[in-house]
């Protein structure tokens, strides 16, 4: 069977997230560059993987997948994008069986016979019976994937499942470690293996008499939430960087209309894909916390090439390069890199801007904001009423945004050239206004 | 590593539910392993607790990602933990009032006042967290930066009392929130992604006007929320025009004003509303 990609549900998923409910059935089909019948046979898949998870009331089970993942503050302490990655389809016989081998193997250490004999006598009469060997070939997964561990002793090996995590802990650690677990998962990246055991201490807290109300005690203000549906290219990428290997993908820069290109087996039905096949080597990962983006920089014939991860789809490894030759291109690129605001390799300045006090008795929380998100920057004087900070970075572009968003208490210095494309654009944005 | 197992899959994990399994795979605990490397990890567990953790998860691998993974534009992290934060989550959780000592704007201290804790706040921008609570006497919403406070300690409530408070407090949240509306100018269309991604932590909804090929937000908020909406509007530039709301156009007028004079800039408009 080929490898099953993620690729439509991960572009469907972010085009609704972002664009809540702009567009029609068709407009929204025509943007993902798919048919109208493939849109609703996503729709349906996800909705389906999503109701399994939430035993949702009846007279919600008819509302839009929309709906269901809206994020509204004080109501969603759940990742609400989890969901996609429980998306992996697995046969009704082989999900039936490997629930019912860890039910088995977590209350006691069993053999595979022993486990073979339960299930026999517990699997439906209408699912074929397993055999040795398939159980056998279960637990090496399970193994593998570090869910049950076998017992020390002579053969035949005793398997038991591996929950020494929940195990071992008293209740009230318990509530610690769930904490813990939800608070890095929300404030650190990379998250989703964070949510993924969030997710499964707190069914189990659930479980043991501890009240919905316990186990949300928490909210995160201004979180990126989708952040997490990039996380699904991050660990083949991760492997590509580590294993010197190039990677080739079809990348649709979001500046183009369209965002996926269903791929077509036969190639006579092949059709004009909008997207660009690259070959690359990858070098490094960015997060941007700014956006709550995440972009990949990478080296190919073009030398270093920056690339969205939310445009990389049909993503494979390909050959390996020299070991030697990738840390050179990877410490070049450390080089370019060290002015970054986010990506920038361009020329570095220097960029000089007075940034003004609140007056009166309050809180001084523009400096409190500039020493908090002003990265390397510095502040080299300061009066009573302003200071001035100082920073080396590659290009304006980037950290432009963020002097802008200070409003009238940032005036730049320089460059002078920087300083002038600051006042034509709060004369554009004043005009806006002019009205008001 | 993988992140789309098959142990993940959605049937597997509800028919465990049903069973009443605990499964963690070694992804989950490699990731665990890797976070109880962070300082915060200190602050959230005794030290009896972390010795007992790092012995079940000794056999699991770190993940190396922040080798390969450098974070960008990201606030200096001054708190991920708080001392207070164990205390107060237990307070919330066994639904029990509190008498709280602390300190409000311009330095004034607030001593032994009734309330009702709720949630725990955490800032992703400003990186700090705070007590959202309910002032039994003033019957007032609260926001109290952790730091601010002084003692807490638990006072019992009658368990009535606490169900209407956490009643009210759902109500009136949401009964406060209004609504801006905020368009992206045509030109910037191309920048759509980025425009979005930038409004992706406010509870919102997106229009799309197909005749004039125009997007709109509905941005949902409460009040308290406007000024880093503002900062946010700021930050796109002549990207985007709020087309409702009365208290951001005119906050807009006023930087997009006073920013100018800074620059040494009076415009026309300006100083014909001075001289009227």
């Amino acid at each position: 069977m080929a490898k099953e990609s993620f690729d439509k549900e991960i572009q469907f998923l972010r085009m609704l997230v972002l664009t809540s409910g702009a567009f029609s059935r068709q407009q929204f089909a025509e943007r993902l560059g798919i048919s109208v019948h493939t849109f609703d046979k996503t729709i349906r898949r996800l909705k389906e993987v999503v109701s399994s998870l939430h035993q949702v009331l009846p007279q919600e089970q008819s509302k839009e997948l929309s709906e269901t993942i809206r994020y509204s503050y004080y109501d969603t302490t759940d990742p609400l994008l989890l969901f996609l990655f429980r998306a992996k389809s697995v046969k009704e016989s082989e999900s039936q069986r490997i629930s019912m081998l860890l039910g088995a193997m977590n209350e006691q250490a069993l053999t595979a016979m022993e486990l073979l004999d339960v299930c026999c006598s517990s699997l439906s009469s209408d699912l074929p019976l397993p055999d040795e060997k398939t159980i056998r070939s279960d637990l090496k997964y399970l193994e593998e994937v570090g869910v049950v561990k076998k017992e020390p002793g002579p053969r035949p090996f005793r398997y038991r499942i591996q929950d020494d995590l929940v195990r071992n802990l008293s209740n009230d650690e318990l509530i610690d470690l769930y904490d813990f677990v939800d608070v890095m998962a929300n404030t650190q990246v990379p998250s989703v293996q964070g949510y993924l055991l969030r997710d499964g201490l707190k069914k189990h807290l659930l479980r043991n008499q501890v009240e919905l109300h316990a186990v949300e005690p928490f909210l995160y203000k201004y979180h990126y939430y989708s952040r997490i549906l990039d996380e699904a290219h991050l660990f083949t990428l991760l492997h590509a960087i580590r294993h010197q290997r190039k990677v080739r993908f079809l990348y649709f820069s979001p500046k183009s209309e369209k965002s996926y290109a269903s791929k077509n087996t036969n190639p006579l039905f092949e059709r004009d894909t909008e997207g660009k096949a690259e070959k690359t080597l990858p070098l490094k990962i960015v997060y941007d916390h700014q956006y709550g983006r995440w972009y990949l920089l990478a080296y190919g014939s073009e030398g270093i090439r920056k690339y969205r991860i939310e445009g990389i789809t049909q993503i494979e490894e390909d050959d390996s390069v020299d070991e030697a030759w990738c840390e050179e291109k990877k410490s070049e690129l450390a080089a370019k890199m060290r002015y970054s605001w986010l990506i920038d390799t361009g020329r570095p300045v220097t960029v000089r801007a007075r940034f003004y006090n609140p007056g009166g008795s309050e809180p001084n929380f523009v400096k409190e904001r500039v020493m908090l998100q002003g990265q390397w920057g510095q502040i080299v004087s300061e009066d009573e009423h302003s200071f001035i900070y100082e920073i080396t970075v590659n290009g304006t572009t980037e950290i432009k945004p963020w002097l802008r968003s200070f409003g009238s208490s940032c005036e730049i210095l320089e460059p002078l050239q920087f300083r002038r494309e600051l006042i034509a654009e709060w004369k554009e944005i004043q005009a806006y206004y002019a009205s008001v | 590593m993988h992140l789309f197992e098959k142990i993940f899959n959605h049937q597997i994990i509800s028919r465990l539910e049903d069973s009443g399994t605990f499964m963690v795979t070694s992804h989950e605990r490699s990731w665990l392993k890797t976070m109880l490397e962070h300082p915060a990890a200190a602050e959230a567990f005794t030290a009896d607790t972390l010795d007992k953790l790092r012995s079940i998860l000794a056999s699991d691998q770190v993940m190396d990602t922040s080798l390969h993974l450098i974070e960008k534009a990201r606030s200096l992290e001054k708190q991920v933990y708080h001392p207070l934060l164990s205390t107060l989550r237990r307070h919330i959780m066994n639904k029990s009032g509190m008498r709280i000592t602390y300190e409000i704007k311009g330095g004034r201290v607030k001593t032994d006042h009734s309330g009702f804790p709720y949630k725990l706040e955490y800032s992703m921008v400003k990186r700090e967290w705070y007590l959202l609570w309910y002032h039994t006497r003033h019957h007032a919403f609260m926001s109290t930066r952790l730091k601010n406070i002084h003692a807490v300690t638990a006072e019992s409530i009658k368990q009535s009392t606490a169900e209407r408070i956490l009643q009210e407090f759902g109500n009136t949240l949401d009964s406060r929130k209004s609504e801006v509306v905020i368009e992206i100018i045509r030109t910037y269309n191309e920048e759509l992604s980025r425009i979005l991604y930038a409004f992706s932590s406010f509870e919102k909804n997106v229009e799309y006007d197909l005749d004039n090929d125009t997007y709109r937000i509905r941005v949902c908020l409460l009040g308290d929320e406007m000024k880093y909406l503002l900062s946010k509007i700021r930050f796109l530039g002549k990207r985007v025009r709020v087309m409702e709301g009365d208290y951001l156009k005119r906050r807009m007028l006023e930087s997009s004003t006073k920013a100018l004079e800074r620059y040494g800039v009076v415009t026309a408009t300006v100083s014909e509303e001075r001289s009227s």
